[in-house]
């Protein structure tokens, strides 16, 4: 289920700090992982010139606790590049 | 902040790494002052690592990436030489690699214990664990079985600085391997084990962009699909720069301190492994077998001279005095110049094999420049008398070089191996390895693999794959807009996503090492230290290999000896062999007189096929423009039709000159006597050097360097200054100087080299020699070895055309060899079971063991045929003898031969021992009659659809008819046609060749064989454009041109279009003519 987050604030490293999301504005309140997750380019792609590569084949991911007004939640920010979008993924703790 | 990656795999780690070395290198000299290179299970780029490190100035570490067995399982380590021990730490990695080869599993591993045996106390090489190893698979989710493990480790490898745990944190999902959380706990694991810990970055691409190469890498490593394979975590795996590395071993620590320990840790490593090529690896030290494997006690030096002097009564047996002061002078300043060189064992070496190959009855020729060195005539390497050819030493060998130069023989290509066997025994398992070499992805393989990742079916990738002709892969999607017979695709490739993709993967693929294999040729002659300097591993020949290839000789100082196998020589040793069988007839191939006439009759008729090095379409054409006379011709020829030559539009200016059709032009008295021969062009290397020699006065080493410069642009100004000045003051006149400066700056890389083309030449005239005086026993020589460029078919209407006789497949005298029979009317050639579609190598044998047979039954029993074979055999008429149907009178035929097999074989399950089949066989009744008899068409599409050949008749006969009423010209008609006349051609297609043109422009020829011949026909643009889908594929062709004349002899179609004949005839059989309306040039009534 992607959904998308607006208003995302970066720090210096490139960590979001907070972010909006459903009309509540979420402020990140653990220190966020970085990581890099897959894309099946063989199955997006519609052409994989040199140059390309790393965009395809990877995506950037945060894992992280943030919290709201009303509720506190573990959670991963996907951000596709190079559209500069994020989406929200709930992970189950 | 500095940094040295030591895990770095390169494209030399089979589908796995992505880049060269050298691209890494140059990459990481920009940052680093060493690199590491790790490939996995060998060192196949380790001599291009180190190479490429000392030009960019920076220090090579080497190590491996291999498996080793623990009881508890078998995981990836890196092992890493350490260096400046006077090669102790390259001579342990290189054996520890050897021995991981030698394991019995199908891919190379290790076992502990040997490891442990062979880096011993002194241990001269660390291993890493890291993420592959079992150690970096088990510490997060089973850490007692990683505890269980480094005790193991610990145990076999005490030695402080034997072993490290390697951290690497690839910004992985949380908590899988090569998160930032396995490496904290590997890090962590290290110091509870009281072990180094070292961060890399398990590099296996330079850019990040590379990990989608990386991705299509691990599918055919995989043999799978992307999708259903683990696929690498990221796109991370990066030669990172080092700031970026520091900023990683603090994201690990989250500690200042532990991070700056992590990262001196890892330049303490590198520092220990920086290799010394010179004293570590005996880089650029020339190696050869000691004396005494060469069985020699005196100077090499004296020996030579003496084995070369001694030579000359051999060679030379009635010389006169004159001669005789010549070959002795210029001998001397041969030897004068080998010894400078310090070369006398190498040559010592390979007389030495060229007389044990002589012992063993093989034969053997020079190729190449070797062939211009008297030395090299003498000690019998090379067949090619220098003096009388005017060969220059000088070209071979030149005191301005000192690398090795390369002696390469040709031998008969059916006993390479039993050389190759010969050598590792004279020489010892210690000296000697094959050479291997590294094959890489061109068009077919990157698409076939590219299609494979992509998951696309099978078919459909064979169907573009067919239509790769001839173009670099990297210009794939360049190629489909520009090549008819890639149309298509391209606008199948504009609708379908995974098309599309699939030419940007092939581009990616294309060039990358793809598998290792044994070079064709070369073995490795070295002294007894040259398994302390390669890793080895088994070849399909079962004798030992080196995993460096053929550039990696001259760095390492390997003396490489290139042993070819060559068709020719097999088929020439066979024709020998059967006259004398057959005829009791002695030929002595390599002392035929030089000048037979008819022979040289022979070729000028332009029917060269089977003849060594001119049969093909392109030579034949030249054949026929030029009309050689006498040995040199020949050499000239072969050297003209070669790329540079031609490239340099030297062939219609010698040939107007040879053919009085413009005067030759020598520019200078004293250049006469040099491009005599040449009519004026300069084709030779070795006439140019004589030119400078002449002119300026410089020794011709010094000749042969300018040379060799003169492909350098840099380097031409001071050639030309050199030249001028020089010229000037030895009196020629200013216009003579600038015409011939023109002609050496020109001639750049364009001539050949005269010693070469001889050597050539010598083959050349022998086949041809055979061909004249035996074409029965050459033709059965041809056919059983199989040495050309033609389908075998063809070779049997050349048989035909020539009236050699030809004896069907019968499986009383048919043997895997094309044996000459005595009959009636003369010698004629029995053709073989080999070619039989499907029959087994023990069929073969058993057939050949058990000859003869009485009949059927006792055949069926005795050599246990296939069903399948047995029918087949009986389809193509062997078992016509044994049945008794071959004759016209007889009761029977071939129908009802297949009815009584089927008998026969449907008895087969029955028979319980072999008293009771015979009785069985035995109560078979005889032959049954009435089945409809084949007819002689059926007969011959069974001949080819079972063996490929048209035996029986031409396979074209078929469609006489038509092509009869169509005006069809036969191919032995052309040569009396005006230029420019309308024809039609028909035939089997023989050869598709597109060579390169000067014009960039691709030209298709395409050569028909009808019977009386072959016909060539050009395809330009438009023609090629007219037959898109036919230009590569169809086999049975129908063409129309126009002839064009190009000599004496020489004729060729220019063509306008082409049809499928099979096509055509049924067209034809049904009375549906529209076709002829396809093009107004085929202006034929019906």
């Amino acid at each position: 289920m992607q959904q998308v987050v607006t208003g995302v604030v970066l720090d210096l490293d490139g960590a979001p700090v907070s972010f909006t999301f459903e009309n509540r504005h979420y402020l990140v309140s653990s220190k966020p992982v970085r990581w890099y997750s897959r894309r099946v380019w063989w199955q997006e792609a519609p052409a994989a010139p040199r140059g390309s590569g790393s965009a395809l084949v990877e995506v950037e991911m945060w894992r992280l606790w943030a919290a709201s007004e009303f509720d506190r939640v573990f959670l991963e920010l996907k951000h596709l590049q190079p559209e500069d979008v994020w989406e929200i993924y709930r992970i189950d703790s | 902040m500095s940094f040295v990656h030591l895990n770095v795999a390169s494209a030399y780690s089979a589908h796995y790494g992505v880049n060269r070395p050298e691209h890494l290198v140059g990459a990481a000299a920009e940052e680093f002052d060493a690199l590491a290179i790790t490939d996995r299970d060998g060192l196949y780029g380790a001599i291009k690592h180190i190479g490429a490190c000392i030009a960019s100035n920076i220090s090579p570490i080497v190590g491996v990436s291999l498996s080793v067995k623990t009881d508890n399982a078998e995981s990836r380590v890196v092992i890493l030489a350490h260096g400046h021990n006077k090669g102790r730490g390259w001579s342990q990695l290189c054996r520890v690699i050897s021995k991981a080869h030698q394991s019995k599993s199908k891919q190379p591993v290790i076992e502990l214990e040997q490891l442990a045996q062979l880096l011993t106390e002194d241990s001269f090489c660390t291993v890493l664990l890291g993420g592959e190893s079992l150690v970096g698979k088990t510490v997060l989710a089973n850490p007692q079985l990683a505890a269980d493990e480094i005790a193991v480790w610990k145990k076999l490898l005490p030695k402080p600085g034997g072993l490290v745990i390697e951290v690497t944190n690839l910004l992985a999902e949380p908590g899988l391997i090569y998160s930032q959380q396995h490496a904290r706990a590997m890090l962590d694991f290290a110091d509870q084990n009281n072990l180094p810990a070292v961060l890399t970055n398990a590099v296996r691409y330079l850019r990040q962009d590379d990990a989608l190469t990386a991705d299509v890498l691990d599918s055919a490593r995989h043999l799978e699909p992307l999708g259903l394979f683990e696929l690498q975590p990221n796109a991370q795996a990066w030669l990172k720069p080092a700031e970026a590395m520091a900023a990683i071993a603090l994201e690990i620590t989250e500690d200042t301190q532990r991070a700056k320990t992590l990262l001196a840790t890892t330049l303490r490593l590198a520092d220990r492994c920086r290799l010394d090529p010179t004293a570590d690896c005996s880089w650029g030290v020339p190696k050869t077998p000691e004396q005494q494997a060469l069985g020699i006690d005196e100077n090499p030096f004296e020996v030579l001279w003496q084995k070369s002097h001694a030579a000359i009564s051999w060679r030379y047996p009635s010389v006169r005095a004159a001669e005789l002061a010549q070959i002795q002078h210029r001998l001397s300043k041969e030897l004068i110049a080998i010894n400078q060189l310090g070369f006398s064992t190498y040559f010592l070496t390979v007389a030495d094999v060229a007389q044990m190959i002589r012992d063993m009855k093989i034969r053997i020729a020079a190729r190449g420049s070797g062939a211009g060195s008297l030395v090299n005539y003498l000690l019998g390497i090379s067949g090619v008398d220098p003096i009388a050819e005017g060969l220059l030493f000088e070209r071979f060998l030149s005191t301005e070089r000192s690398t090795l130069p390369d002696i390469d023989i040709d031998v008969e290509a059916a006993r390479r191996h039993e050389i190759y066997r010969a050598i590792f025994r004279r020489y010892g398992g210690s000296r000697v390895t094959l050479l291997s070499m590294q094959s890489t992805y061109r068009g077919r393989g990157a698409v076939r693999d590219g299609g494979l990742a992509l998951g696309l079916e099978d078919e459909e990738i064979d169907e573009i794959a067919k239509n790769m002709w001839r173009f670099s892969a990297r210009n794939f999607r360049k190629a489909m807009g520009e090549k008819p017979e890639l149309a298509r695709f391209a606008s199948e490739s504009r609708e379908n996503r995974s098309l599309n993709l699939l030419v940007d993967i092939t581009e990616r693929l294309d060039r990358l090492p793809r598998h290792i294999s044994v070079h064709p040729c070369g073995v490795i002659l070295g002294n007894s230290s040259l398994l302390d300097l390669t890793p080895t591993e088994p070849s399909g020949i079962g004798l030992p290999m080196s995993q460096f290839d053929k550039d990696d000789m001259d760095p390492m100082g390997f003396l490489k000896l290139d042993v070819l196998g060559v068709r020719m020589q097999s088929a020439m040793a066979y024709a020998v062999r059967e006259a004398k069988r057959v005829n009791k007839e002695v030929i002595e191939l390599d002392s035929i007189a030089k000048d037979d006439q008819l022979v040289f009759k022979q070729i000028r008729t332009t029917n060269t096929l089977g003849i060594f090095q001119i049969e093909s379409p392109g030579q034949r054409e030249l054949t026929g423009k030029h009309q050689p006379t006498q040995f040199n011709d020949l050499t000239l020829q072969i050297s003209l039709f070669r790329p540079g030559p031609m490239k340099g539009n030297m062939i219609k200016p010698y040939l107007d000159g040879r053919h009085g059709l413009a005067q030759p032009d020598y520019i200078h008295p004293d250049l006469r006597p040099i491009l005599e021969e040449s009519y004026g062009v300069v084709v030779f290397h070795e006439q140019l050097m004589r030119i400078m020699q002449k002119m300026t006065g410089c020794t011709l080493a010094r000749a042969d360097e300018m040379r060799r410069m003169l492909g350098k642009d840099a380097k031409v100004p001071a050639i030309e200054k050199y030249f001028r000045n020089s010229a000037l003051a030895r009196g020629y006149s200013k216009s003579v100087i600038e015409r011939v400066w023109s002609i050496i700056e020109g001639f750049g890389s364009f001539g050949f080299c005269k010693a070469h083309g001889a050597a050539f030449a010598l083959p050349t005239y022998q086949s041809a020699w055979l061909k004249t005086h035996y074409p029965t026993e050459f033709i059965a020589g041809l056919l059983t070895h199989d040495p050309g460029m033609y389908p075998k078919r063809l070779l049997l209407a050349e048989a035909r055309r020539l009236g050699v006789k030809i004896l069907p497949i019968d499986v009383n005298f048919s043997t895997n060899e094309y044996l000459v029979e005595k009959t009636e009317h003369g010698n004629a050639v029995r053709l073989a079971l080999n070619d039989i579609a499907g029959i087994s190598t023990p069929e073969i044998e058993r057939i050949i063991c058990e000859q003869p047979f009485v009949d059927i039954p006792d055949f069926y029993q005795r050599a246990r045929p296939s069903r399948r074979t047995l029918e087949r055999l009986a389809l193509i008429g062997a078992l016509d003898g044994l049945a008794g149907i071959a004759g016209a009178d007889s009761q029977s035929n071939r129908a009802d031969l297949l009815v009584y097999i089927r008998q026969l074989c449907a008895k087969r399950p029955k028979a319980i021992d072999e008293s009771q089949l015979s009785f069985e066989l035995g109560s078979l009744q005889n032959l049954p009659t009435g089945n409809p008899a084949p007819s002689n068409q059926e007969k011959l599409d069974d001949e080819i659809a079972i063996t490929g050949m048209d035996i029986s008749e031409h396979e074209i006969q078929k469609f006489q008819q038509m092509l009869d009423e169509l005006g069809v010209v036969r191919a032995n008609e052309l040569v009396g046609l005006r230029s420019n006349t309308e024809v039609l051609i028909a035939g089997v297609r023989v050869a598709t060749q597109t060579p390169p043109m000067r014009s960039g422009k691709r030209v298709v020829f395409i050569s028909l064989d009808d019977g009386t011949g072959c016909a060539d026909a050009t395809f330009f643009d438009e023609a090629q454009r007219r037959c898109a889908s036919l230009l590569f594929q169809n086999r049975l062709l129908l063409i129309s041109g126009k002839t064009r004349r190009t000599g004496v002899r020489g004729v060729s179609i220019l063509a306008e279009n082409a049809w499928d004949l099979r096509q055509l005839w049924r067209d034809w059989e049904s009375g549906s003519y529209s076709w002829l309306k396809i093009d107004s040039n085929l202006m034929i009534s019906t």
